[in-house]
């Protein structure tokens, strides 16, 4: 596309209802061409944020800015958006060719216009000769590819996918993440998308935005988020990961936890209450933990094989707490040491454990 | 004491359905054949169909049935246009009010319609409420306004009698409509008015459809309101109670009854029609 992608910014967006605050002073910028992805559990915002993006909702105070304009106040049908609904919201009484060719004609483009538009859209999502169909004739699929080229066909300032992959199974939302990344990064859209999805929010993203309460918790890249969250939330809600909460030993390089004396990965004050976060793929078990500082010992109390993985579970025998430990699947079940509930030593690299602020209640 | 062995879905079905299914036999299509075959049936006992070829190639029988068939259309056509912004109120924006909306539609129902076609009389008599309003209240007018009798008024209570069906069948379908099909339209840069031309006033054609077709039917059918209020309409109804009452040509009631049976079965099929549609 010709035009030069549009940048995205929303400033200090707050919106209630009835008494109930949705989204409470939101900043967020999305790059020329980036993918933000907004992601959380149901109620966090990240829906409320994106209709007020669309126009469908006004924000009670702050603005938004879509390339250098102010929209705020704008008519949805003005803003020049486009976007793709999780029920596809298709027009169901209009074959593919008239709902993908919908916003060219609104836009008062010639019927030629609209036939070339229509054509190269369909060539893009793979689905030349199906123009003639209606909706409820094509797969779950299929219907997805036609909703995003009809909201693409306009050549839209920014795309918005509102949990885009939601009504798909699971094998199909894997490729349609990697087709609309695809897709995306060619076209050079700006693109805010909407899930609840921690993988496709991973896949997708060139930033992920990571929403509770109505808040930005974190932002950054995927690998970012994941291996350095900020708190136990966005540990625990982007993959798994096993928190460690205790006071912080006079030394003030290690925790006191139930689980035992626990190295920091930096320094804090002494006395202080603080949880180390490690990712369950990082946990090492039995003999090669030998070396490592924790010296935890435990049981494997269950175990699951998950194909490229398998998962354990294992009680902690100073605190009797649960953690989850990952093994690349290569690494076997059947390895020395890692039958079911014999004791086993554990432990991981200090620089593989993170200071998260602490879960809520906590504190 | 043996136990009975137990029925079969399907005669547990039949056993079920069979008291409904022997009232209306006897009280309602008996009497309905036994009109019908009066129409076809001479003097003697005869099979006869002279009585419609008659009555199909008199002008003024088909005048008759002509302005049936024109004011039940007109009403028709006012009742939707009345409708439509009801039901789109109702459903769109009435919110916790809603529900008093559908009491004010449901209510009037619950009234039997003599009730209400008196209402109307008492209103808008010669010295009723309206004319007193407008003459000596008001003193807008030197001499009572003619209301009664008046084809605009007649026209009048049949819209409000039938109104409500009309809302709440366009009601019920509006409601389905998935309102991120309107949001779509309106992010792909159609205008509110656009996006309600182009999306939902498709989409709620169905409701719509059955709408007409039921205030049609009842329009045609009926009697009371016409009878009360006047108007000047001739229609078959009015027709059919003339030859049995005054006339007493039995015979050419029963004809004219089963032409109007048939038109109301023609608009029935339309509806099943439409619905099967929509059923897809």
């Amino acid at each position: 596309m010709t035009d030069t992608p549009s940048a995205l910014s929303l400033t200090a967006i707050r919106k209630t209802f009835a008494g109930l605050t949705a989204v409470d002073d939101l900043y967020l910028a999305v790059e020329p061409g980036a993918l933000v992805s907004l992601l959380g559990p149901s109620g966090c915002g990240k829906t409320t944020t994106l209709r007020m993006v669309a126009g469908f909702e006004r924000p009670d105070s702050g603005s938004i800015w879509i390339g250098g304009e102010d929209v705020t106040r704008q008519a949805p049908n003005n803003r020049g958006l486009g976007m793709v609904f999780q029920s596809y919201s298709l027009f169901p009484h209009r074959t593919v060719a008239e709902n993908v060719a919908f916003g060219l004609r609104m836009g008062g483009a010639s019927r030629q216009a609209q036939a070339e538009g229509v054509a190269r859209m369909l060539d893009m999502v793979h689905l030349r000769g199906r123009e003639d169909m209606y909706p409820a004739q094509l797969s779950g699929g299929q219907q997805q590819r036609v909703a995003l080229a009809r909201a693409l066909v306009v050549n839209p300032r920014v795309l918005l996918l509102d949990e885009p992959l939601g009504a798909l199974d699971k094998g199909l939302r894997e490729s349609m993440q990697f087709e609309i990344r695809e897709m995306q990064q060619r076209l050079e859209i700006t693109t805010l998308l909407v899930t609840h999805d921690q993988e496709e929010a991973m896949s997708m993203s060139d930033q992920i935005a990571v929403m509770q309460g109505g808040r930005i918790l974190q932002l950054g890249a995927p690998n970012d988020i994941y291996d350095r969250p900020k708190s136990a939330f966005v540990a625990t809600f982007l993959g798994t990961s096993n928190l460690f909460t205790g006071t912080v030993a006079p030394d003030g390089q290690h925790l006191d936890s139930p689980a035992g004396r626990l190295p920091l990965p930096e320094s804090l004050p002494a006395g202080r209450r603080a949880t180390l976060s490690v990712r369950p793929e990082r946990i090492v078990l039995g003999g090669a933990a030998a070396g490592l500082p924790q010296q935890l010992t435990g049981r494997i109390t269950a175990s699951s094989f998950r194909g490229s993985h398998a998962a354990y579970r294992v009680v902690l025998d100073a605190s009797g707490a649960d953690l989850t430990v990952y093994r690349q699947a290569d690494a076997g079940l059947g390895q020395v040491g890692l039958a079911l509930g014999d004791p086993l030593s554990l432990g991981w690299r200090i620089e593989d454990s993170v200071i998260v602020t602490a879960p809520e209640g906590e504190e | 004491m043996s136990k009975a062995a137990p029925l079969s879905d399907r005669s547990r079905r039949a056993l079920l359905l069979a008291p409904a299914l022997i009232f209306l036999a006897v009280f309602f299509v008996m009497p309905l054949l036994d009109n019908s075959a009066r129409s076809f049936l001479t003097e003697e006992g005869g099979l006869t169909f002279a009585r419609y070829t008659a009555f199909l190639t008199d002008r003024f029988y088909l005048g008759v049935i002509a302005e049936t068939v024109i004011l039940s259309a007109a009403v028709t056509v006012i009742s939707v246009l009345i409708a439509y912004p009801v039901a789109y109120v109702l459903v769109r924006k009435a919110g916790r009010l809603s529900g008093l909306i559908i009491f004010l539609l449901i209510a009037p129902l619950l009234t039997s319609i003599i009730m209400r076609t008196f209402g109307w009389q008492v209103l808008f008599a010669r010295r009723g409420l309206v004319n007193q309003w407008l003459v000596t209240d008001l003193g807008l007018l030197d001499a009572p306004l003619r209301l009664l009798n008046t084809p605009g008024l007649a026209i009048a209570a049949l819209v409000h009698v039938l109104v409500p069906f009309a809302v709440l069948s366009i009601a019920s379908v509006l409601q389905g409509i998935d309102r991120r099909l309107e949001e779509g339209a309106l992010m792909l840069g159609a205008s509110r008015f656009r996006t309600f031309w182009e999306v939902t006033l498709p989409l709620t054609m169905d409701g719509i459809g059955t709408g007409a077709i039921l205030v049609f039917m009842i329009a045609n059918g009926s009697f009371v309101t016409l009878v009360l209020l006047g108007g000047g309409f001739q229609t078959l109804p009015l027709l059919i109670y003339q030859q049995f009452n005054t006339t007493r040509d039995f015979a050419l009631a029963s004809t004219m009854s089963t032409i109007l049976l048939v038109i109301a079965l023609a608009c029935l099929w339309l509806q099943l029609r439409l619905v099967r549609r929509q059923g897809v």
